[in-house]
């Protein structure tokens, strides 16, 4: 077998020129070469442009004009359809993955992929090594169920099906001394606990961010103080139980404030942001486009601003796309009616480099931190010691092209994107060979 | 006016529609005169109530104001079985037009289902009020109303009283009010009036600010705690604080005031009993007014039933 | 083009006014002027039949509501008041209008007067006939006959500045 040349790329994290070669699949996690701290397999060697030796008949990429990185890890997905058979909802996530530059992904329970138990993991596992383009990591469930009302066995799922991280979907448990008797035990199990932070009592019945638009369309506001009280609750019980917390899908200012505090602080607490909690805010529902109903609802430039804000200073540690694919027909309802949730994996990365990178929001080794160290560490740590590498695969962007999003283009099997019908920027090539 | 096929929001019409609308509706009313109050211009048009949300008033006034034009009304009882085996909307709007109407009256509790509805089918479809969105209908009666006591809606103002938050009629009334250029303010619970930079109206705080104002209309809403799940406020608090009272009723009439409410009135809660016997109490005129201007509605609106080509 | 001024116009109402003097039934005659240039004729004539010491009653009736061609347009026209203040049981109504041509406006105007009462007797009368007609209705009285116009315009002082038959 020849080996890969990649040359004349361009390392997006530090912008400069590398040759490397790829090493064939059976020696990747013995073959490492750190680039700029950032552990890879998958390569044999790596040097600056034009000191690479290749070989007469090598294969050779050349990657004049493209950038190089690693794959994104996207720790915020769903990957139900309802009315869709749980293979298909495999199959179409990790196609819409692939497209989006997404390597790997954690998959959130939901009714139809209950983790939480040992025979659903595994059936889930077993399906999605077979069926899915992308790595998919299940996340347990807190409670069983997701009821909120009675802990999962963690030991079962954490010991002998790998599960690292554990969240009840997007919901808050409904019993908090279930929460923070869960967060004692499986705090010990080095589990992450990933919730969303709300008080649901503050936030029943409400669809829209406390503003113009709620008094205009005539929708019940959310709050933003339900999602702030939430995010001093749960930092509370992860100091109190030294668990590890993980805060889904983090919307205001003022959260944001909360966790920078936590974190001088001390306390094990890691945060993350829908990349549509970066980009819109809550004017796009325009005349109810339920496309924009979200769970945390969009919000106002400033705290878009305050977001972005803690991405670039690491109080926000990742990106995520938060893909929630809905039926065409179920976002046809009315508002109030339509489910939350917008798609995000198939434009991922095009989507992140045309409305972050490319306008200088974000540089690329903000979005290499974001998008794919910090979220893959979380699903799938790795022993702390130097030199265990990532698993991820590295994938080729081109910025010269870009696409405009049509029906035909998206293959999650959703239409629920907002970017539908409008230009992304970037090609995503992955995997490499 | 254009040819528009829905009447949704008070937001989507010209101001030329506006005036379109009210203007006709003075002719409508003159049709109460006549001794057949009745005239052809929708005979053979059918007309379906479809009303997900129990109302006397709005719907018989509708029905009556499609009998004056000579339409077919057919009222649609929503059993609350078809609503709890959860039909969705859609399919009760395909069933619906397969009976071949041209005019679909809608109030539904969510706001923006009149919309949905209205681009799913090609019958006009008239919001009769949605969740705390629209009610178009009152603020066309509402403006009619006010432009008969007054002769001209521009340079009047107006305080709507009451839970701002939930009612739609606020939000259409104090929108065609304004459009019309009247001033309008809002009065109310902190809990129930939303900011002004979301509304655009500004908020007075008590009956003294009110008086100081000195507004030509008080325009009451109806204190629907039907509605609220959770109490926004104490109720036995609401008379005495936000209510007309009899003392406030003696002020009123000394500065010459009009008393407007939507109804139904909820006596002793917004308004005491003498308040309704009040001169300038125009909660009648608005019931007849309201059957004038949902003809004026009706007329003007051109279902995608009928073909132009 | 050929046009009736305003002498023609005030000459031809003259006339107008004698004819219905001479038929009226002074104790219960109605003009009832077809809005809106049938209406500015009507209040014109009262006053000229004042002059001849006959009294009669104006009305004026928008008859859009009435008409057969509503689902034809794409809009709807804007509506205006109908104007008749007084009971039509028993008396002798005469419909003025601008133009008769097809009779459609007429057949409008005679269902909606019939819906304010009963008259005892119905006229029609108009300034300009151009024949071509559609339904079986014939004016009682024509000021001018203009039947080979392709088009007959109406101007009233009242509403458009200038008395003038144009065709």
């Amino acid at each position: 077998m020849t080996d890969t040349y990649i040359t004349h790329a361009t390392w997006a994290p530090g912008g400069h020129q590398i040759d490397l070669c790829l090493a064939p699949a059976a020696e990747s996690l013995d073959t490492i070469v750190l680039i700029e701290g950032i552990p890879l397999p998958n390569i044999k060697k790596a040097c600056p442009s034009g000191a690479m030796e290749i070989p007469e008949h090598a294969h050779v990429i050349d990657a004049s004009g493209k950038l190089l990185m690693p794959a994104l890890y996207d720790l915020h997905t769903h990957i139900e359809m309802p009315g869709r058979s749980k293979r298909e909802c495999i199959i179409r996530a990790g196609e819409a993955a692939i497209r989006g530059g997404v390597w790997g992904m954690l998959v959130l329970p939901s009714p139809a992929f209950r983790f939480d138990n040992g025979a659903s993991l595994d059936s889930f596992r077993e399906t999605a090594s077979v069926r899915s383009a992308a790595e998919m990591t299940p996340a347990g469930c807190i409670s069983l169920g997701m009821q909120g009302l009675e802990q999962a066995p963690y030991n079962t799922l954490a010991a002998t099906r790998g599960v690292h991280v554990l969240s009840d979907g997007d919901d808050f448990p409904a019993d908090i001394l279930m929460l923070y008797r869960a967060m004692q035990y499986a705090g010990e199990l080095e589990l992450v606990f990933a919730v969303r932070a709300d008080v649901p009592a503050l936030t029943k019945h409400t669809y829209v961010h406390p503003s113009a638009t709620a008094y205009k369309l005539g929708l019940h506001p959310c709050p933003p103080c339900a999602e702030e009280i939430g995010t001093e609750t749960l930092i509370r019980l992860a100091e109190a139980t030294g668990a590890h917390l993980h805060l889904q899908l983090v919307s205001t200012a003022e959260s944001v404030r909360i966790i920078r505090h936590a974190k001088e602080r001390g306390v094990k607490v890691t945060a993350e942001v829908a990349l549509q909690h970066l980009l819109f805010t809550h004017e796009k529902i325009g005349d109810y486009n339920t496309v924009f109903k979200t769970v945390p609802p969009l919000r106002d430039k400033a705290d878009c601003e305050a977001l972005l804000e803690g991405v670039k200073d690491g109080t926000i540690d990742c990106i995520v796309s938060a893909h929630t694919p809905c039926t065409p027909f179920s976002k046809k309802q009315d508002f109030i009616t339509a489910p939350v949730g917008m798609t995000g994996l198939d434009t991922f990365l095009p989507a992140l480099y045309t409305h972050l990178v490319e306008p200088g929001l974000l540089t690329w080794w903000d979005l290499v931190r974001a998008c794919c160290l910090n979220p893959e560490g979380i699903a799938c740590p790795r022993d702390q010691e130097e030199g265990v590498p990532s698993t991820a695969p590295l994938l080729l962007f081109d910025p010269q092209v870009s696409h405009v999003v049509t029906e035909e283009s998206l293959v999650c099997g959703a239409l629920n994107t907002p970017f539908l019908g409008q230009e992304l920027h970037g090609a995503v090539t992955l995997p490499l060979r | 006016m254009k040819p528009r096929k829905d009447l949704i929001t008070i937001e989507s019409l010209s101001d030329e529609d506006i005036h379109t609308i009210l203007d006709s509706a003075v002719a409508m009313k003159e049709i109460f005169t006549k001794s057949v109050k009745k005239v052809p211009a929708l005979k053979g048009k059918s007309v379906l109530t479809l009303f997900y949300e129990p109302s006397t008033r709005t719907r018989s006034s509708f029905e009556v104001a499609a009998h004056r034009l000579s339409a077919d009304v057919t009222t649609f009882t929503l059993s609350t079985s078809s609503v709890v085996k959860g039909e969705s909307v859609h399919d009760t709007i395909d069933t619906l037009m397969s009976m071949k109407m041209d005019y679909i009256i809608v109030r539904h509790k969510n706001s923006g289902i009149p919309a949905v509805i209205a681009r799913h089918c090609n019958a006009s479809v008239i919001n009769a009020g949605d969740g705390a969105h629209a009610h178009p209908s009152q603020a066309f009666l509402d403006a009619f109303t006010i432009r008969e006591k007054y002769g001209e809606i521009a340079g009047r103002r107006v305080v709507i009283v009451g839970d701002i938050l939930h009612s739609r009629v606020a939000r259409s009334t104090s929108l065609i009010l304004r459009r019309l250029g009247a001033q309008v303010a809002f009065m109310g619970p902190g809990s129930l009036v939303p900011p002004g930079e979301h509304t655009g109206v500004a908020r007075l705080h008590t009956w003294e600010e009110v008086f100081t104002w000195a507004p030509d209309v008080i325009y009451l809403l109806r204190v629907q705690n039907e509605r609220i799940e959770s109490p926004f406020f104490p109720a036995a608090d609401y008379h005495q604080t936000f209510g007309v009272t009899e003392e406030r009723l003696r002020r009123i009439e000394a500065q010459g005031m009009s008393i407007m409410h939507p109804g139904p009135v909820n006596r002793g809660v917004e308004l005491c009993d003498a308040a309704m016997e009040y001169e300038h109490c125009l909660v009648c005129n608005q019931v007849e007014n309201g059957i004038a201007a949902r003809m004026s509605i009706l007329y003007h609106l051109t279902p995608g039933t009928l073909s132009h080509d | 083009m050929p046009t009736l001024n305003s002498t023609d116009i005030s000459t031809a109402l003259e006339q107008w006014a004698d004819v219905i003097a001479a038929r009226a039934d002074a104790e219960s005659l109605g003009l009832v002027g077809l809005i809106s240039h049938g209406d500015v004729l009507a209040r014109r004539l009262i006053a000229a039949l004042e002059k001849r010491q006959v009294q009669a009653r104006y009305g004026a009736l928008d008859i859009t509501l009435y008409r057969d061609d509503l689902d034809l347009r794409k809009e709807r026209p804007a509506l205006r008041s109908s104007y008749l203040p007084f009971s039509t049981d028993g008396m002798h109504l005469i419909l003025v209008d601008d133009v008769l041509q097809s009779g459609r406006t007429a057949r409008a105007a005679l269902e909606t007067i019939f819906e304010y009462g009963r008259p005892a007797r119905v006229e029609l009368h108009c300034l300009v006939d151009r024949k071509h007609r559609e339904l079986p209705i014939q004016a009682d009285y024509a000021a001018f006959t203009l039947e080979s116009a392709e088009k007959v315009r109406v101007h009233l002082q009242e509403n458009d500045g200038e008395d003038a038959v144009i065709y």
